[in-house]
């Protein structure tokens, strides 16, 4: 390795010393912050007693904090007047009765909860699980009563359910408290659609049934995002994962007197000076590499808390998002990551081919390299999929409907690729066997033979002449550089790509809407994801499976053709960017990458 | 014909046994996958009654996806699911625009812009005996 390339914060010592500084002190911060504010955890944080009632789990609940005697009670008791309905009662006044009769003592009469102003309307029985009344036919500790019973009126309350059918079950199989399943059909049905209405949720002129509660969309938001701000947390823990890469990479340097670690034995021992030019290869495969890495840890943090139902997808997507602590960060960074890897990919198809690099004997890696592309974008497709979000509703819909348009085979294609015709769990759950295991392996595989293909083949193309007369800045050049100078490269890129992803992971956030519900809204993002619009713009001319289907396989088929249909480049251009006798190529992938730009600019007016 | 000398014979033999079973193993791979698992939408949908639907009144109905017309001839339900690729059309006046693709569609579901080329169906309405509409969705 040369003195000259080695600029002094890589130098190894200082480097070490900063990065555990870093280390040190963003450590040090993260534990003195404290935990997230998550409203799941505060809220289902008992007080010591000595029964923890089932309240279930919701999200964003206000929940009454520890009971304490009040010294004047105050109440209106005329609040606790039957309610006057209409005769004959509609649903809702009948809702309003069961209400008032079973539910209000808890829940309070206008859907508070256990707050302390209710616990007012019982005077003297105001602590009745102290005071011991009914202690005769009830436990020791007097009537059993649960202390914390969740608010039903305020904002986000009913979240957890989909929409009115799930609440009428669980309000049938469930309460009241006391006597779960007391409830006959017809008043669960009544009373929840008392509890809708007092949610707002309930459409105008609607009367509940059996049949249409699947049809009224409960949870219909995105949460709020917490109101304190994550930034400053995500930005020190951005410089402890820099830091980390900083001290892993060193680690794996040449020590004096060590065998080469690892990380370096996947590096040749020397290569060609020319091969490892940064305005030559743009780095843009081992940025790839770098990329999927950050794909593959984030996705496996993901997966430790997305459930892949279409109930809980959208719902734990926003879970990871807004309340798991750093969760917003880690989604930020697979979503960030994934969308650069298409640009990144794309990047090095162009350089390959704008180089000439394509030729034999690398042809066979270029064909691998171009299946990784396909793979990449499949795998961004049913990425965004899994967030089974109203955002994707019209893509999912539209793409499937696409593949069924093949003739003869489509309805088997699209059984074997989404597992229905029609969006449900089967679909859902095939996207995600797709994008975990079917698609993700195989990329994996692919990219670990693309790799090795590149050295099989002698390294990345360059030219294998000393040219004679270089330009002065490469005169001074060593010829090779060792494996130890690569790493030392490498790990720049890798660092200050991690460091830009994790600033735009830190400021911009990824997409998220509200949950897909079984109503068809036609508030949908009705856009294809931004690296199919071209797709998009290309269906409304015409037949969907000529213009859908043919046209973007015969561009991937056309992109294949390229080394087999396009003259070698001379080998005294190779390495080069441009090389003259390579225009044919060069102009072809010139004009389809402009004809794809344009018609997805046309796609996004 | 010259008999087929054993090496190569058995050689055949191995090779088209080991492609015949290939063959059933992706048949079999192609019969795992064909399960259908889940139910197919419903292809009934019951409205209620009928007179919740006045004379002249047009009503959307979103779990169909389809619009409900009261006319002096009876009830006619055009379906609301594009006939291009399946987006949900909206209905900002009279008549249907699609979303995705930009298909138009007049009242009654005829095509009066691509890249859709059928019409919106008609979905058939039945009154019951006690007096409920039932749309079939085809
Ligand atoms: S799905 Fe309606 S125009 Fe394409």
């Amino acid at each position: 390795m040369t003195e000259r390339a080695r600029h002094p914060i890589l130098r190894l010592r200082s480097g070490r010393a900063i990065s555990l500084l870093l280390i040190f002190v963003s450590g040090f911060f993260l534990l003195a912050i404290p935990a997230a504010a998550s409203p799941v955890l505060d809220s289902i944080t008992p007080t010591a007693t000595a029964y923890t009632p089932p309240t279930p789990t919701m999200y964003l609940v206000t929940l009454t904090p520890t009971p304490t005697l009040a010294p004047t009670p105050t109440f209106d008791v005329s609040r606790l007047d039957k309610p006057i309905v209409d005769e004959p009662p509609s649903q809702l006044d009948e809702g309003l009765l069961v209400y008032w009769g079973v539910c209000m003592a808890c829940h309070g009469d206008t859907g508070q909860g256990l707050t302390d102003a209710w616990r007012d309307s019982f005077g003297e029985d105001r602590d009745c699980w102290t005071s011991k009344c009914h202690a005769s036919n009830h436990p020791p500790q007097g009537f059993e009563f649960p202390r914390l019973v969740p608010s039903l009126s305020d904002k986000g309350t009913l979240l957890r359910f989909v929409n009115a059918e799930q609440l009428y079950q669980y309000n049938l199989a469930n309460m009241p408290w006391w006597d779960p399943g007391s409830l006959t059909k017809e008043k669960a049905l009544a009373v929840t659609a008392y509890l809708l209405k007092m949610n707002g949720k309930l459409p105008e002129g609607v009367t509940l049934t059996a049949a249409n509660g699947q049809f009224i969309p409960i949870q219909y938001t995105v949460m709020e995002p917490p109101a304190q701000s994550n930034l400053w947390k995500y930005l020190l823990a951005g410089a402890l994962i820099l830091s980390g890469i900083g001290i892993g990479l060193q680690s794996v340097q040449p020590h004096a007197g060590k065998r080469p670690s690892f990380i370096l034995h996947l590096h040749p021992p020397t290569i060609p000076a020319l091969q490892a030019r940064f305005r030559y290869t743009l780095g843009a495969g081992g940025l790839a590499v770098f990329l999927c890495i950050i794909l593959l840890v984030t996705g496996l943090l993901e997966m430790f808390y997305y459930i892949p139902s279409t109930e809980r997808a959208a719902a734990t997507i926003q879970e990871i998002t807004f309340l798991v602590p750093y969760g917003g960060l880690v989604r930020n960074l697979h979503f960030w990551s994934a969308q650069a890897l298409v640009v990144v990919a794309a990047i090095h198809l162009l350089r390959v081919v704008f180089t000439g690099a394509y030729a034999k004997p690398r042809r066979f890696n270029y064909i691998l390299g171009l299946g990784l592309f396909v793979i990449v974008l499949l795998l961004d497709f049913t990425g965004y999929v899994l967030r089974w979000d109203e955002g994707i509703r019209w893509a999912l819909i539209a793409g499937t409907n696409l593949l069924g348009s093949v003739p003869k085979i489509g309805e088997g294609l699209v059984r074997f690729v989404s597992g229905n015709l029609e969006p449900g769990p089967a679909m859902l759950i095939r996207f995600y066997a797709w994008h975990l295991f079917g698609l993700a392996i195989l990329g994996g595989i692919l990219m670990i033979w693309h790799l090795f293909r590149v050295r099989r083949d002698g390294g990345i193309a360059a030219t294998r002449v000393e040219r004679i007369g270089n330009p002065p800045d490469e005169e001074s050049a060593p010829t090779r550089i060792s494996r130890a100078e690569l790493l030392r490269r490498e790990a720049i890129t890798m660092l200050v790509a991690g460091g830009i992803l994790l600033l735009i992971s830190t400021f911009l956030p990824a997409p998220i809407e509200q949950p897909m519900s079984s109503t068809l809204v036609s508030l949908a993002e009705s856009r294809a994801p931004w690296f199919f619009l071209w797709v998009q713009e290309l269906l409304k001319v015409g037949d969907p499976f000529l213009w859908g289907v043919a046209t973007p396989l015969i561009v991937v088929l056309l992109l294949g053709l390229i080394p087999y249909v396009f003259p070698r480049v001379d080998e005294s251009e190779i390495g080069r960017w441009l090389p003259r006798s390579g225009r044919a190529a060069q102009l072809f992938l010139a004009t389809l990458l402009v004809t794809i730009i344009t018609l997805t600019i046309l796609a996004t007016r | 014909m010259r008999p087929l000398p054993r090496r190569s014979f058995l050689k055949l033999l191995t090779n088209s046994l080991l492609t015949f079973s290939g063959a059933l193993g992706l048949g079999g791979l192609a019969r795992f996958f064909s399960f259908q698992a889940d139910p197919p939408p419903p292809k009934e949908f019951d409205i209620g009654p009928a007179m919740n639907y006045p004379q002249g009144s047009v009503t959307v109905l979103l779990q169909i996806p389809a619009t409900l017309r009261h006319t002096s001839k009876g009830f006619i339900a055009v379906s609301m699911k594009c006939t291009h690729l399946g987006c949900t059309v909206e209905k900002p006046g009279e008549t249907f625009e699609c979303p995705c693709h930009g298909s138009r569609f007049d009242e009654f579901g005829k095509v009066t812009r691509g890249p859709a080329t059928r019409d919106l169906p008609q979905l058939e309405v039945i009154e019951t005996e006690d007096g409920n509409l039932i749309v079939r969705a085809s």
